[in-house]
């Protein structure tokens, strides 16, 4: 393992790696001596939008939040590199973190009603970045609140400004937190499933609203995503992981449409979609962290495994435009 | 999820074991209180084989006497043996601390349960009168009763268990309201079970560990305001042995023989450290927010 | 002619929401239901479909008898619901039952997997006590979950191992009639499908009524043969789920549509605005403020659900026309 991370690091720096807005390279995370997440490699280029998908426990939002610092050493044991704008983030102080949290990093977290605070009202909390990051004064950012907020298609900023987060519906809150995390231009926006807990038509809302306000601003964008039909909507890209690896990362047309790693042709088979005749549930769930197979981590359940499978990790190969970890592609 | 396999395994301890034991185990300080506990019971049980001299008997020529061979802890004013006394005090306090725990746990669940359970006008009043209970502190609302009552042991017992009413009482109801409203509740009666059953089955398991928790706790508190009241002169009658009344005589001696004081005083403070310390390691062990399958 | 199990005629439900001034008390009523009529016979598969706040969890608790209709009539086969004798109301206990959204809270953490599976069979006296153990044990197969599991608490189990218990919980009493509310949100899409292969089985292998609150039109489609689009405490459209997602007709069903995720179209945000609060219904069609073919006769009239063909009836003075 430790050769292949070597051999890994020798690889000579792309030329495109210098463009790309965020270079993930060779990125583990142990905690408590189960790797967490498994040499994760990844790279983002301005005004694209990525999404990482995969089942509860493939690793998502520990990526997620690895990414913006919110779990680093010594807490956890980290690996490789993250690289944002050409900065380490793995070496970052947790002051310079904070400086990129909210400012040049926005994030949108699944429930709302958790992440607002509701002794504040929604205006004080869009005018907290601007105050903190950019240092505007209080008519500045209130004036900047209520811009954002009709940005984010609040009707009536000006009265719901002074609003608490409660008296506001589940779909409105979400626009609040669009605007918080939009309110300093950020060139990346980390989305933790920002629509799961929002009804289907509300959904399709917010996610337009999101992606219209992204390339508005010429931003980046993370979605973590557990709806594969969602994906293939709203993201450039898709990375599907599993049990803390990514098995497969392309542009989301071909991933989705025709994918090549068994898991994901398990995970596409088990969606509703309309008028499906059957569904095929992928056997057997993700094996505890603390008993992850030696081999192939998907090996137990994929139903084309072989000898190879059980001993030996699959190398990531690039076939067909993406990057897949199979020892049986077809 | 991810503890499927090593659950199955651990799976073959029997169901108390496994439902009290084991997650008390787990709490250190739990097993050290419970120790010290389980001395002090011991030592209350056997009372009369372990200690050296009748705990009553008045010795004048032998007063205020140090430790020394034939009385190992020194004696009082009175030359009674303060060892022996301090053993038959345990005795005393250990059962009205339990006995008056018990009989407050009793009358309060029961009438949290009736509020709880029936609720409407039947609630409003049984709250009201707790609020009148807990209006005092329970030291004062104590004191009242032994007024009252006259002085003696099983008037104390009465008393102290009167305080302990309105806690368990207001606890209970707490619990009850927010088990009441739980899903599996509806669930219950949506399958067409009697509402006794639901009462049983469903309601009752559900607040018993946090009353019991609860009770453990008091355990120290009715110790402590028994000695209180026996200090102040309102407790049990002397010359009983008991650490209360042993911590007074011994005060205006402070100076000349701090031994009768010094020794009831820390044999109290050990056991209730003791059992904050149990009842702490419970509240760890079986509160559902702690409760972790590890 | 399949014997009737529900009939609900012209229910409505409204809650009074008092809001109590210093001088005077003010009530506002909400109408969480309005005028439901529905039909369900032996062996039918219902979805009900619509956002939060539609009324969906309102028309189930109605029809389970948690609530009272506030007018017109809830009957299972002829007795009305609200004057059930105890006989029928313990019939009525055996025969429907109800998988609820959470789960892990409809059941009691402090009994174990097998206590909870017995506890039905024991209460209508299914079988002899000797025979429990083995009863108990076929249910847990019968949902594809090891016996191990029994002797588990039911904060001990996965997600998907929860619903699936609370389907062999369901099943235990024989019923004829499984209600089950949004029993798959939340799951992770391999478990979904383990979950909704499940159910459909059952209810094909047993000929199980099953009545089901989802807001996915995917997994209503899978499930469940008929229907039933509610908006604002009515239903705005109703038939067979084939001809519903071919051609809706109703706009509301037709946004619905639009909006759920799918491969082969782009992201479609096809619905303005939220759903509105049902304290002041305005005077016409309720979807008018969002509806994207509105028209002046909208605003005048509230359309009642009207026959289209002898299965589908639909809630709209203008039918859309045009399939999306």
């Amino acid at each position: 393992m430790n050769q292949v991370s070597v051999l890994a690091q020798n690889i000579p720096v792309e030329s495109h790696a210098e463009a790309s807005l965020l270079e993930v390279r060779d990125f583990s995370l142990r905690r408590k001596k189960a790797t967490v997440l498994d040499r994760i490699t990844l790279s983002l280029s301005p005004g694209e939008t990525l999404g990482l998908i995969g089942e509860s426990g493939a690793g998502k939002s520990t990526l997620a939040m690895a990414l913006i610092g919110l779990l680093r050493a010594p807490e956890v044991e980290i690996e490789g590199s993250l690289r944002f704008r050409g900065t380490e983030l793995t070496a970052l102080k947790e002051a310079d973190f904070r400086r990129l949290r909210g400012n040049k990093i926005g994030l949108i977290f699944q429930d709302a009603t958790a992440a607002l605070n509701p002794c504040f009202t929604v205006g004080k909390q869009i005018a907290e970045p601007l105050r903190r990051h950019l240092g505007l004064s209080a008519s500045a950012c209130r004036a900047r609140a209520v811009e954002l907020m009709q940005s984010v298609g609040i009707p009536e900023p000006r009265l719901r400004l002074d609003a608490y987060p409660h008296e506001l519906s589940g779909g409105m809150q979400q626009r609040i937190m669009i605007a918080i995390a939009l309110a300093c231009n950020p060139e990346l926006l980390l989305a933790d499933e920002p629509t799961s807990a929002l009804d289907v038509t509300i959904q399709a809302q917010i996610m337009e609203l999101i992606l219209d306000r992204v390339r508005a601003l010429n931003s980046s964008a993370i979605f973590v995503l557990h709806d594969l039909a969602l994906g293939a909507q709203v993201c450039d890209r898709i990375a599907v992981m599993y049990a803390g690896q990514i098995v497969e990362e392309g542009p989301s047309e071909r991933v989705l449409n025709a994918p090549l790693h068994p898991y994901t042709q398990g995970l596409k088979s088990c969606v509703v979609e309309l008028g499906m005749p059957t569904l095929t549930p992928i056997p057997g769930q993700i094996p505890p962290l603390d008993a992850m197979p030696n081999g192939c981590r998907f090996a137990p359940r994929c139903p084309k495994a072989q000898a190879i499978c059980g001993e030996q990790r699959p190398e990531t190969q690039t076939r067909d435009g993406r990057q897949v970890a199979c020892w049986f592609i077809d | 999820m991810s503890h499927a396999l090593d659950l199955s395994a651990s799976f073959q301890a029997s169901s108390w074991r496994r439902r009290f034991l084991q997650p008390l185990m787990r709490q250190r300080s739990a097993v050290v209180g419970l120790v010290i506990i389980l001395a002090y019971v011991l030592a209350a049980v056997f009372a009369p084989w372990l200690a050296t001299h009748n705990p009553t008997a008045q010795d004048l020529g032998a007063a205020l006497q140090g430790p020394s061979a034939a009385h190992w802890l020194g004696t009082d004013s009175f030359g009674q043996d303060l060892y022996s006394r301090l053993l038959y005090g345990a005795q005393l306090a250990l059962i009205i601390g339990f006995a008056s725990v018990a009989l407050g746990l009793v009358a309060g669940v029961a009438i949290g349960l009736a509020a709880g359970l029936i609720g409407g006008r039947t609630e409003w009043v049984l709250m009201r009168i707790v609020d009148g209970l807990l209006a005092f502190p329970e030291l004062i609302l104590a004191m009242a009763f032994m007024a009252v009552l006259g002085l003696g042991t099983e008037n104390l017992v009465y008393a102290l268990a009167l305080s302990f009413v309105g806690p368990f009482a207001r606890m209970t109801r707490g619990d009850v309201l927010q088990v009441k409203s739980q899903p599996f509740i509806e669930a219950a009666r949506l399958m067409g079970v009697p509402t006794l059953a639901i009462i049983w089955r469903h309601v009752l398991p559900n607040v018993v560990s946090p009353i019991l928790v609860q009770a453990g706790m008091r355990v120290s508190i009715a110790i402590l305001l028994e000695s209180g009241l026996s200090f102040l002169g309102i407790g049990v009658v002397p010359p009983t042995p008991d650490w209360g009344l042993m911590i007074a005589e011994g005060r205006g001696f402070i100076t000349i023989a701090p031994w009768i004081s010094g020794v009831p005083g820390v044999a109290l403070a050990i056991l209730l450290v003791a059992l904050n310390l149990l009842g702490d390691g419970l509240r760890d062990a079986f509160d559902p927010n702690t409760q972790k399958d590890a | 002619m399949q014997e009737t199990i529900f009939s609900l005629l012209d229910v409505e439900r409204v809650y009074t929401l008092g809001t109590t001034g210093w001088f005077r008390r003010k009530t506002r009523q909400l109408k969480a239901l309005d005028g439901i009529r529905l039909e369900l016979k032996h062996g039918d598969t219902l979805a009900l479909v619509g956002e939060s706040g539609s009324g969906k969890s309102t028309l189930i608790r109605l029809m389970l008898g948690l609530e009272p209709a506030s007018d017109g009539r809830v009957l299972y086969g002829q007795h009305d619901l609200a004057h059930l004798d105890a006989e029928a109301r313990k019939r009525f206990a055996r025969e429907v039952a109800f998988i609820y959204q959470n789960a892990r809270g409809s059941m009691n953490p402090r009994m174990r997997i097998a206590d909870i599976l017995a506890e039905p069979v024991r209460l209508h006296r299914l079988c002899e006590e000797q025979a429990i153990p083995a009863r108990v044990e076929a249910l847990i197969a019968r949902v594809g979950l090891p016996a191990g599991l029994l002797q588990r608490f039911p904060g001990e189990l996965s997600g998907g191992q929860v619903r699936r218990i609370a389907i062999a919980r369901a099943l235990a009493a024989e019923p004829n009639v499984i209600m089950a509310d949004e029993s798959v949100a939340g799951l992770d899409v391999s478990v979904q499908a383990q979950v909704l292969n499940l159910l459909r089985d059952l209810c094909r292998e047993s000929g199980i009524t099953l009545v089901f609150i989802t807001h996915d039109l995917g997994v209503a489609s899978y499930l469940c043969e008929k229907i039933a689009v509610l908006y604002l405490g009515r239903i705005v459209e109703q038939g067979p789920t084939h001809d519903i997602l071919s051609t809706p007709r109703h706009p509301y069903t037709k946004a619905l549509l639009q909006a759920f995720p799918r491969f082969d179209a782009p992201l479609c945000a096809s619905l303005k605005g939220e759903i509105p609060s049902p304290v002041n219904l305005p005077k016409g069609c309720r979807f008018a403020g969002r509806c994207a073919q509105v028209q002046s006769a909208c605003l005048e009239v509230d359309p009642p659900l009207t026959l289209l063909t002898p299965e589908r009836q639909v809630a709209c003075l203008f039918p859309v026309v045009n399939p999306c």
